[in-house]
């Protein structure tokens, strides 16, 4: 696979957690590390988000595209 | 509710200990020497320092008593903060770093200067300019509020809570004026650390004073509030409001002058870049603070007013010293964010207004000076508006998002886009515009955040118009669009 498709798949990530899986993840059991399921699901959007950012900074960097 | 004395006095003591530092940051006479200078920094800020000033500029006082208060009032609709700020910063990785190259290059130090060049259009920079200053006066009152409601409970009984809400925003312009950016961005560093020291504190030993443990508390919300632990399905303000809220606050926060301001102190692209990567962590704290405010709903009598829903429970669980010190850190974050929309706001008007339309040929040290004057201008207003006319700003308020979101194409669209139009991108603004304000007079969302039926009439028009007037401007350039559109 290109690096330019990774780079996609990482860019959709997010949104699909956060917006298009949202509908699913409303609810209050299991509860995970003392949160219900949906805060735990936001929780856990904000450490996988970043992580995306991260590896599409590391891809365009070892690309050269940015300096 | 009698206030507290002890509180009172830290609260106090803290804050003027704060404004004082922010005078001292600014000692230096370099930081008013220009525009630049006083409201960018200069651009020399490093990761570090722009992370805790846009923080210290997006988590404020508002944030964490609106906040709390929503989910005391409406359960966890008010998490919708959390995708909200991950989406911003996760978007502002892909179209920051561009921005701030070109403002560096070409010396801007606001959206509307950059699409005063990218377009060369003084209209569609002016438009941004009041855009940008009408809802940035109404967002400084909710500081205000702020800063009125801690001391309304800390202080009732032993001082004059409009007279003292007065001096303190004086002080700050007056530090603004002074210091300049440097200001809020030193005193940002005391407020952060403030913020996550006192909120983890809440956090951790709140539920424990009230429920034995934060897993009680959870256990307890669940068997006697579940309703406030899922978002509604239907309704007004439900499944549907919360994802389109997020992703339309999300595109509109680096919209506003005060993010931008805080942008453009960065030293680099990269700078930014980085951040977008570290600054969603910021969240940590936010999410666990707005269980708060579901906290509040157990512990604080029936009835409470939810505005008050932080503050009282605060006040129940600790009073004295800590109360002082969390009252404090509020009091700051609703302080420290206002000077930096103020340098915002003064900067759109002085720039995109006084000197692109009233007097183009003023000189540089004059304008500079007018910059910095403008900050008590704007707080001046702000203060006046909030007095006099506390209903008409929560509509400005509530809308103050929706607003902002409509210069979104104009800004970011035209970093990607080599063909879009100034003529398409103006009447989409404003199709946008009235789009929001005709949907929120009507009351018909259908459930749906205003933004985002103004952001989609506003760029399903930008895209149908934008070909009729595309012939002009295929093969005209300009500085910004070689820089952007120019493979080196």
């Amino acid at each position: 696979m290109s690096k330019k498709w990774i780079i996609v798949i990482l860019i959709v990530i997010p949104f699909v957690l956060m917006l298009g899986a949202l509908p699913f993840v409303n609810r209050i059991h299991p509860i995970v590390f003392g949160l219900p399921f949906l805060h735990f699901w936001l929780f856990l959007c904000m450490i996988i988000t970043p992580l995306c950012t991260y590896f599409i900074y590391k891809i365009q960097k070892s690309e050269g595209s940015i300096d | 509710m009698q206030g507290n004395l002890t509180a009172l006095l830290i609260t106090s003591f803290i804050v003027l200990s704060v404004v004082l530092i922010g005078f001292i940051a600014g000692r230096d006479k370099k930081n008013r020497s220009s525009v630049e200078e006083w409201s960018v920094g200069g651009r020399s800020f490093g990761p570090l320092l722009v992370w805790l000033l846009v923080g210290a500029d997006l988590y404020t006082a508002y944030t964490f008593l609106g906040l709390t208060s929503t989910a005391f009032a409406a359960g966890s609709i008010a998490f919708f903060a959390i995708p909200y700020t991950i989406i911003a910063f996760f978007v502002s990785y892909f179209y920051l770093p561009k921005l701030w190259e070109v403002s560096n290059q070409h010396k801007l130090t606001t959206l509307a200067d950059y699409a005063k060049g990218r377009f060369d259009s003084r209209f569609l920079s002016l438009l941004i300019a009041i855009v940008g200053v009408f809802m940035l006066i109404p967002y400084i009152d909710l500081q205000l509020a702020g800063i009125q409601d801690t001391l309304t409970v800390a202080g009732t009984g032993y001082i004059n809570i409009k007279f003292v809400v007065i001096i303190s925003f004086l002080l700050v312009a007056l530090y603004t004026f002074f210091s300049g950016i440097k200001g809020p961005a030193y005193t940002a560093v005391i407020k952060d650390i403030l913020v996550w020291v006192i909120m983890l504190f809440l956090v951790v030993t709140i539920p424990i004073i009230h429920f034995g443990s934060w897993g009680s508390m959870i256990d307890k919300l669940v068997v006697e509030a579940p309703e406030l632990l899922t978002i509604p399905t239907t309704g007004p303000k439900g499944i549907p409001w919360f994802l389109t809220a997020s992703l339309v606050s999300g595109l509109a926060l680096f919209m506003w002058a005060h993010a931008v301001t805080g942008v453009f102190t960065a030293k680099s692209a990269d700078v930014l870049r980085k951040n977008a990567i570290y600054l969603p962590f910021y969240n940590v704290v936010l999410i666990l603070v707005v269980f708060l405010g579901l906290a509040a709903y157990l512990v604080l009598p029936e009835g409470s007013d939810p505005r008050f829903a932080l503050l009282n429970l605060i006040q129940m669980s600790y009073g004295g010293v800590v109360q002082g010190l969390a009252y404090s850190t509020i009091a700051l974050a609703s302080l420290i964010p206002c000077s930096i929309m103020a340098i915002g706001a003064s900067n759109l008007f002085a720039n995109n207004i006084y000197r692109d339309f009233i007097n183009p040929n003023v000189k540089p040290e004059k304008l500079t000076m007018i910059t910095r004057s403008m900050v008590f201008v704007v707080i001046g207003l702000a203060l006046v508006f909030g007095m006099l006319f506390p209903t008409a700003l929560v509509s400005l308020q509530l809308l103050g998002v929706s607003g902002m979101v409509q210069i979104f194409p104009a800004v970011v669209f035209s970093l990607f886009w080599r063909n879009q139009t100034k003529e398409a991108t103006i009447i989409g603004l404003l199709v946008g515009l009235f789009t929001t304000f005709a949907v929120y007079a009507t009351g018909n969302s259908f459930g749906i955040y205003e933004g985002f039926w103004g952001l989609s009439a506003n760029i399903i028009a930008l895209i149908i118009l934008n070909p009729l007037f595309v012939k002009k401007i295929k093969n005209k350039s300009n500085p910004i669009i070689d820089q952007l559109f120019t493979k080196q």
